[in-house]
């Protein structure tokens, strides 16, 4: 939801002494992405497309030190990164589950995913299983219309969903904590 | 009514099992490339002209001319960019998907004519997030295309250097309109920019900006190598060419399918997408949800750019086909459909935040029985109020939830008016209950 900004003003936020900013993400960024922008603050999505691949969310300090890397204010770069859904401001199990439920889903049976995930997992949209391995959200249409329903696995499309073989593919995922963007099919 | 046979989708089969990724050397093995050859030997003006000439009308929603809208970048305003909108977001479209993932060289070339006929030092292809295997199909085709010299020279006859990039989106509708597909591009929020200036003159990062869908510059080879006149052929008089059609929703074999402009829904249901699916047709969305729904005597709706006049709808959209059924509760999908706007709305302007916000709330107490007498009036006096047509806001999302919502009242009256009066006989409806 673009226009709501979710209450951040928290008096505590937990600083690491290593960058989330790697040499590696860093280099990227200048060689490959920089050269393709007349400016630096237009390298902010793909900068932070990569913070969300390496960590899969996005920690206050990263923005801080996304801003100085940009030559921005952290305001400015918070104002630009708030209003993305896809960049997730706290963390999330290993897999995040996005089932579309927009309107070809909606007729094609997204309900039913949504049940069979509160039988099997036990968690509502939103929510994260205890062992932090899958997160489900709700998201608007994929652009797979014709696969519906249909839902967003990571990075990985999962069309033509049949609920029950569905979920016992994502218990058969690897509960290894962390996150991954990668995914085991 | 010339067509012949796929043009966009010549490269990809019917048949699922024998469709494959088009990689550089398959394209050029079935004549790839051969277009942007003939084009780098004309004179830019007269390739502007070429497109002026088959009547491409731009195929991201709005139905623009392609060409006229090529001829308003100011004369000597350089560097100049394109803008490809690859952003797809509107529930319902999934064509250009379909299109990437077996054919992402056509896109290539397209860009590649449009550049060189517009004097473009840099393309944009702006993917929305989610699209991840598009991307990196795009990424490998775009190295595979440098490779071979397609991107990275000059522009014969100038100074100018061609690049193409891939700028991924990350989960936003608002970002394929096309000024907030260019704040997103300059690396802030997504919100729509108040025109003038137009993109043309100061796009992004202030300068001369074309912006295009992936559809319209997939169809540049194909004009190039037949020639304007016979894309002319095809279509109606006014909505020339062949066109992709997706459909989806209650029908039995849901997919892209291309024909040319002018084709009866009902055809494009029964001859290709399968039939309508568990039960009989009732109501389909012409194309994405913004265009609002044609009625149950509108099945044989032809579908050019012109159907906004002729039944009733904003127009044709992006061509995505949402079938529904003699037992959907329409009601239901209406508030699906407000529920996408509200989600979606930038929130800059206030008849469109609030306005969506509050259709969707209607919608949620009628659907939970709770609606009231008068709510079937607000809602119409919403739709009134919130759009770039009723010019109250930026820009068009408004106008697209307005129109979903007012032709389904128009079209479907007493879906509605009967869920207010049940509850009314039986007493329940209460003053703001409901209200989620
Ligand atoms: C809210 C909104 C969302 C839009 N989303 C898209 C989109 O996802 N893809 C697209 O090509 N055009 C989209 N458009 C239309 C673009 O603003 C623009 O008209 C189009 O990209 C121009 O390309 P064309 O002339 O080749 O059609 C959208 C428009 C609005 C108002
Ligand atoms: S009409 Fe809606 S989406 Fe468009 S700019 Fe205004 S608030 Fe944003
Ligand atoms: S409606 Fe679910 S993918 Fe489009």
């Amino acid at each position: 939801m673009a226009w709501i900004v979710e209450d951040r003003l928290k008096t505590y936020q937990p600083t690491r002494s290593e960058p989330y900013l790697t040499a590696k993400i860093k280099d990227e960024i200048s060689q490959k992405y920089f050269p393709r922008y007349p400016n630096k603050r237009a390298a902010l999505l793909p900068l932070f497309h990569l913070i969300m691949h390496e960590y899969g969310y996005i920690a206050p300090q990263a923005i801080d030190e996304a801003a100085e890397f940009l030559q921005l204010t952290p305001s400015q770069v918070q104002d630009a990164v708030t209003f993305y859904e896809e960049f997730r401001l706290e963390k999330t199990g290993r897999y995040v589950v996005n089932v579309c439920r927009s309107i070809s889903c909606e007729l094609c049976g997204h309900q039913q995913v949504l049940e069979k995930m509160r039988e099997i997992f036990g968690i509502e949209p939103g929510e994260t299983t205890a062992d932090d391995k899958i997160t489900l959200l709700e998201v608007e249409c994929l652009g797979a219309c014709e696969q519906a329903p249909c839902a967003l696995v990571n990075e990985d499309l999962h069309g033509h969903i049949k609920p029950a073989e569905f979920c016992s593919q994502l218990q058969q995922l690897p509960a290894a904590p962390g996150h991954s963007t990668t995914d085991v099919r | 009514m010339a067509y012949a046979g796929p043009v966009l989708l010549k490269r990809i089969p019917d048949d699922p099992a024998q469709r494959k990724l088009y990689r550089y050397a398959d394209y050029i093995a079935t004549g790839g490339y051969a277009s942007l050859k003939k084009v780098l030997a004309m004179q830019p003006e007269d390739v502007i002209k070429l497109v002026v000439d088959s009547g491409l009308r731009g195929r991201g929603g709005a139905g623009f001319p392609c060409g006229t809208k090529w001829t308003f970048l100011p004369k000597d305003l350089f560097p100049r960019y394109l803008a490809v909108n690859f952003d797809e977001s509107e529930p319902g479209t999934f064509k250009d998907r379909y299109l990437i993932d077996h054919d992402p060289h056509i896109l290539l070339e397209g860009i590649a004519i449009a550049a060189f006929a517009n004097k473009i030092s840099t393309s944009y292809i702006y993917i929305r997030g989610e699209y991840h295997h598009e991307a990196k199909l795009l990424e490998a085709a775009l190295a595979e295309a440098y490779e071979h010299g397609i991107f990275g020279q000059k522009h014969p006859g100038t100074d100018i250097v061609g690049h193409c990039y891939v700028h991924r989106g990350a989960g936003a509708y608002i970002c394929g309109e096309e000024t907030g597909l260019l704040e997103s591009l300059e690396g802030k929020r997504g919100w729509p920019r108040i025109k003038p200036p137009f993109p043309a003159v100061a796009g992004a990062f202030a300068k001369p900006t074309i912006i295009n869908n992936v559809e319209t510059l997939a169809c540049l080879p194909a004009i190039v190598e037949h020639g304007a006149a016979w894309f002319k052929a095809m279509g109606t008089p006014s909505s020339s060419g062949p066109k992709l059609f997706g459909v989806s929703g209650h029908v039995n074999k849901p997919g892209v399918f291309e024909e040319e402009l002018g084709i009866k829904m009902s055809t494009l249901i029964e001859k290709y997408a399968g039939g309508v699916k568990g039960g009989k047709y009732r109501a389909a969305i012409p194309g994405g949800v913004s265009m609002g729904v044609l009625g149950t005597d509108q099945y044989d709706a032809e579908l050019d750019f012109d159907i906004g006049r002729k039944y009733n709808v904003l127009g044709l959209g992006t061509a995505g086909v949402i079938v529904m059924n003699d037992k959907t509760d329409l009601v239901g999908m209406l508030r699906n459909i407000v529920r996408f706007f509200a989600h979606e709305s930038c929130g800059q302007c206030t008849p469109c935040r609030e306005g969506t916000a509050w259709m969707h709330k209607i919608l949620n107490r009628i659907v939970d029985g709770f609606g009231q007498p008068h709510d079937f009036d607000m809602l119409a006096e919403l739709c009134l109020t919130m759009g770039a047509m009723p010019g109250t806001t930026i820009c068009g999302l408004a106008d697209g939830a307005n129109w979903a919502v007012k032709t389904f009242l128009q079209k479907f009256p007493e879906d509605f008016k009967s869920r207010l009066k049940s509850r009314q006989v039986q007493g329940v409806a209460v003053s703001g209950a409901g209200v989620a």
